[in-house]
């Protein structure tokens, strides 16, 4: 409507004024998570509102309407005489929603954390030819004769000869005018990517470290989703033994036992050497633990298998290692130690939540 | 209503003719009103109309472009659908969606002469200005070339901290101006000389309930600034009558959309369907008001006790006609009842139905059109703008009564302290230098106490 549009231009532009100011915030609570959609985030703001003089909490209920005896609770609740009175107003916290498309919110991100774009690695620059019919050429087999451009051709050279005659309207095409269709050549770079999320889901990993994964896992997708055409996430939970889960298991899945990381890693490369392989595929693997291994043993495997498989098929390796209260740490000290000069290889470790934006820049500031 | 003919266009034949036939039915009814003029719109502009309070041209601001987000969602998710809107005008606007029903449309058309009907002659109306309109679009354009010569941000803030003292105002003022000019509408002839538009400020003096008026004539203001100010407050005592009558504008309008297409405007086949949307409208929620219930309620009682409706719609406002009306029989045979909320469970409980307490409470949540009663009792010799709230029972909300201060504070450029109570408690909020503290004062307003602390501020 009129000029109400530029009204509500102007309300969204404070609105994610506001969201890049809090953005630090955003990134240590899992709030935005719960409220993803399929492109676009439904972000709540708190007080945008002007302040006003009003009537605080104490306010002592209302008059209201219909049946119940002393004591019953009133549903509803509140003289709905919006205005007055101003029932269920509470602490005045009006919590509007407003949607962001992740598309944006990876932008803030980017932004936020000065993130590089990511560069296409070098064989990947290979461009595939789109294989449409979308041109047209002067040669061809004739079962790509395209009809109409060699009628059109023909009647407009027998106009221009002079030959035509409406009341005879009668077109005879010769060999030049026939037009074919063409493969148009249309470069479009490799746009594809893998995020391949894994986690020990062992006993030591507690409620809060899973919680630190996954808002960490949502901006990681987030980012690089605004990065790849098309991003797919797989996610793999391993004790001893790793399987491949959905979404929701992924985060919820509680195991106890042990914790064996190679077969994690096993399973990725799985993945990597027949669904997601690298000739088609950018590559992310993250992975994410306390920290304890099986022995060191099962560590010597992990990183030869990461050294002489999957880094070379990969983007980048990620490993963030939550604290936790039973975690010793030592896996990342032994991944660093044996890997630390490679710059496929991130690792990162995370305390609590406030540490998840360093981590996020530490793994996706390679622009890798 | 320059660029906008796009959407909005005039009835049809059909519509038309429905119209003239239903504004010669209302005026049979005695019925009277200034013209009214009835437009078609599409129903994706209707948000758009409605988060400019109906008006088709406001002066820029996030604020409407808020509510229309607010709207547009509750309209997506089939939380609220508007079918009507009225503005207080000389001709009186009346928008009709175009995708309503026929049926919808009479409804409409009928709840609008209704609606016109209490604008020309309800009391708190009489001095309102008519030509609303024209000076919405003033309005805009001012603002528009100050953004245009300022910028938007400086413009923009200014227009933030006047929004948020617009209702620091008095609701009595206008009427107390009308009474004095003795024109109450329809007793003497209406239009002549009476003044409209909003109270004059120039004389403004503590103590006063007019608060914004006071600091659009003596805070420090740049030129561009008080004339901002001064709109804003002008379009604050426009919108104050409404306020003020909510449920008495929709119970009347709804009485008489419902006497006038029952009286012979819908044919048989259209009645069950008017029950229904009639129905929809007049809804009460379990445990809710509506004010639309409880208005068509109310003149339909009056309507049974014998009572002269068209004076009662003339002189009461909310507060005054539920005060006259409201007894042990309405409250009974309406169901209401007063809830309490439980402090220990954080629900609401039914408390009791007895019609005074009803009532009381009803009285209590209507004053001062619903709003904190806050009062500029005056400005001590440090400068600072003494404003005190008559404390009813009801807390102010502390932390958006120290934001507000901070505002105020920021418009008058100078100290500002607020007396009000807190859990029965005297609080002072004292706001000086960008900086909010609060006090407890253990002396219930001491004067000399209050001198001795201004001249502390002073060598301060």
């Amino acid at each position: 409507m009129f000029r109400i549009e530029a009204d509500r231009a102007r309300f969204r532009e404070i609105v994610r004024g506001k969201i890049r100011e809090d953005l630090k915030k955003y990134l240590s609570t899992p709030e935005l998570i719960a409220r993803q959609g399929q492109h676009a985030v439904s972000v709540p703001i708190p007080q945008i509102e002007l302040p006003q003089f009003c009537f605080g909490q104490n306010e002592k209920g209302g008059v209201g309407q219909g049946p119940g005896q002393k004591g019953d609770e009133v549903e509803g609740e509140g003289s709905g005489k919006d205005g007055a009175g101003a029932a269920g107003e509470g602490e005045g916290q009006h919590i509007l929603e407003v949607e962001v498309e992740l598309e944006e919110l990876a932008e803030m991100l980017g932004r936020e954390l000065e993130l590089p774009r990511i560069e296409p690695r070098g064989k990947r620059q290979l461009l595939s030819d789109g294989g449409r019919y979308s041109g047209v050429s002067n040669a061809g087999p004739d079962s790509l004769r395209h009809f109409r451009r060699s009628y059109r051709q023909a009647l407009k050279r027998t106009i221009s000869a002079g030959a035509w005659d409406p009341a005879a309207p009668r077109v005879v095409p010769i060999r030049d005018d026939f037009r074919y269709r063409a493969r148009r050549i249309a470069p479009t770079p490799e746009s594809s990517a893998v995020v391949i999320h894994m986690m020990d889901v062992s006993g030591s990993m507690g409620r809060e470290q899973k919680e630190i994964v996954r808002i960490e896992a949502f901006w990681i997708d987030t980012w690089l989703r605004s990065q790849y055409q098309n991003l797919e996430v797989v996610y793999i939970v391993h004790d001893a033994v790793a399987k491949i889960v959905d979404h929701d298991s992924f985060f919820h899945l509680r195991e106890s036992g042990g914790t064996k990381i190679s077969s994690a890693y096993e399973l990725c490369l799985k993945l990597i050497g027949e669904k997601h392989r690298p000739e088609d595929w950018n590559i992310y693997p993250f992975h994410y633990s306390d920290g304890d291994n099986w022995s060191a043993r099962d560590t010597e495997k992990c990183v030869s298998i990461l050294r002489d498989e999957i880094l070379p098929r990969v983007n980048q390796f990620c490993y963030g290692q939550v604290k936790s209260a039973y975690g010793s740490g030592q896996f990342k000290k032994d991944l660093d130690e044996a890997l630390g000069g490679d710059e496929r290889v991130v690792t990162a470790s995370v305390a609590d939540r406030g540490d998840i934006h360093t981590a996020i820049r530490a793994f996706l500031g390679k622009g890798r | 209503m320059h660029a906008q003919s796009r959407s909005r266009s005039r009835l049809g034949a059909e519509l038309s003719g429905w119209a003239q036939h239903i504004e010669s039915v209302a005026r049979g009814h005695g019925l009277t009103f200034h013209p009214v003029e009835f437009e078609l719109l599409d129903a994706s502009d209707v948000n758009g109309l409605a988060s400019y309070g109906g008006f088709p041209v406001r002066y820029p601001s996030w604020r409407f472009g808020m509510e229309f987000e607010r709207l547009e969602k509750g309209y997506q998710w089939g939380l609220s659908k508007i079918y009507e809107l009225v503005i207080n005008n000389d001709p009186v606007v009346a928008y009709l969606v175009r995708s309503n029903s026929l049926l919808e449309q009479k409804l409409v058309m009928a709840h609008v002469f209704g609606h016109a009907d209490f604008f020309r002659n309800n009391c708190w109306f009489a001095g309102t200005e008519r030509k609303m309109l024209d000076k919405m679009a003033a309005h805009a354009t001012a603002v528009r070339r100050r953004i245009d010569r300022l910028g938007i941000d400086k413009v923009e803030r200014f227009l933030d901290l006047a929004l948020s003292v617009e209702n620091l105002l008095d609701p009595y003022l206008a009427l107390r101006r009308t009474l004095q000019g003795r024109s109450v509408p329809g007793s003497s002839a209406p239009g002549g000389a009476q003044p409209s538009g909003a109270p004059d400020f120039a004389r403004c003096q503590p103590p006063t309930y007019d608060i914004l008026g006071y600091l659009c004539a003596h805070a420090p203001l740049e030129d561009w600034q008080r004339e901002i100010l001064t709109l804003v407050r002008e379009e604050a005592y426009y919108f104050q009558p409404q306020r003020m009558t909510k449920i008495m504008n929709e119970g009347w309008a709804s009485y008489w959309h419902s006497r006038i297409l029952t009286g012979g405007v819908l044919d048989a086949s259209e009645i069950v369907d008017f029950a229904d949307c009639h129905s929809g409208a007049t809804l009460t929620a379990p445990g809710r008001l509506n004010p639309y219930k409880l208005g068509i309620e109310l003149f339909r009682y009056a309507e049974r006790r014998g009572e002269d409706l068209m004076r009662l719609r003339r002189v009461h406002d909310d507060a005054s006609l539920i005060d006259e009306l409201v007894d042990d029989e309405f409250v009974a045979s309406q169901k209401m009842f007063v809830y309490t909320r439980n402090t220990r469970s954080g629900k609401s409980e039914v408390e009791g139905r007895d019609g005074r307490a009803v009532k009381e409470r009803l009285l209590g949540e209507l004053s001062w059109g619903g709003l904190p009663r806050i009062e500029l009792v005056g400005v001590d010799e440090g400068g600072a703008l003494r404003l005190e709230h008559h404390h009813d029972g009801r807390d102010l909300q502390l932390a958006k009564a120290r934001e507000t201060l901070l505002r105020v504070s920021a418009l008058w450029s100078g100290p500002v302290v607020l007396d009000t109570r807190e859990d029965n408690a005297p609080r002072r909020l004292r706001c000086r230098g960008g900086e909010v503290s609060v006090e407890e004062r253990t002396v219930a307003r001491d004067t000399d106490d209050d001198v001795h602390e201004s001249a502390h501020d002073n060598g301060a």
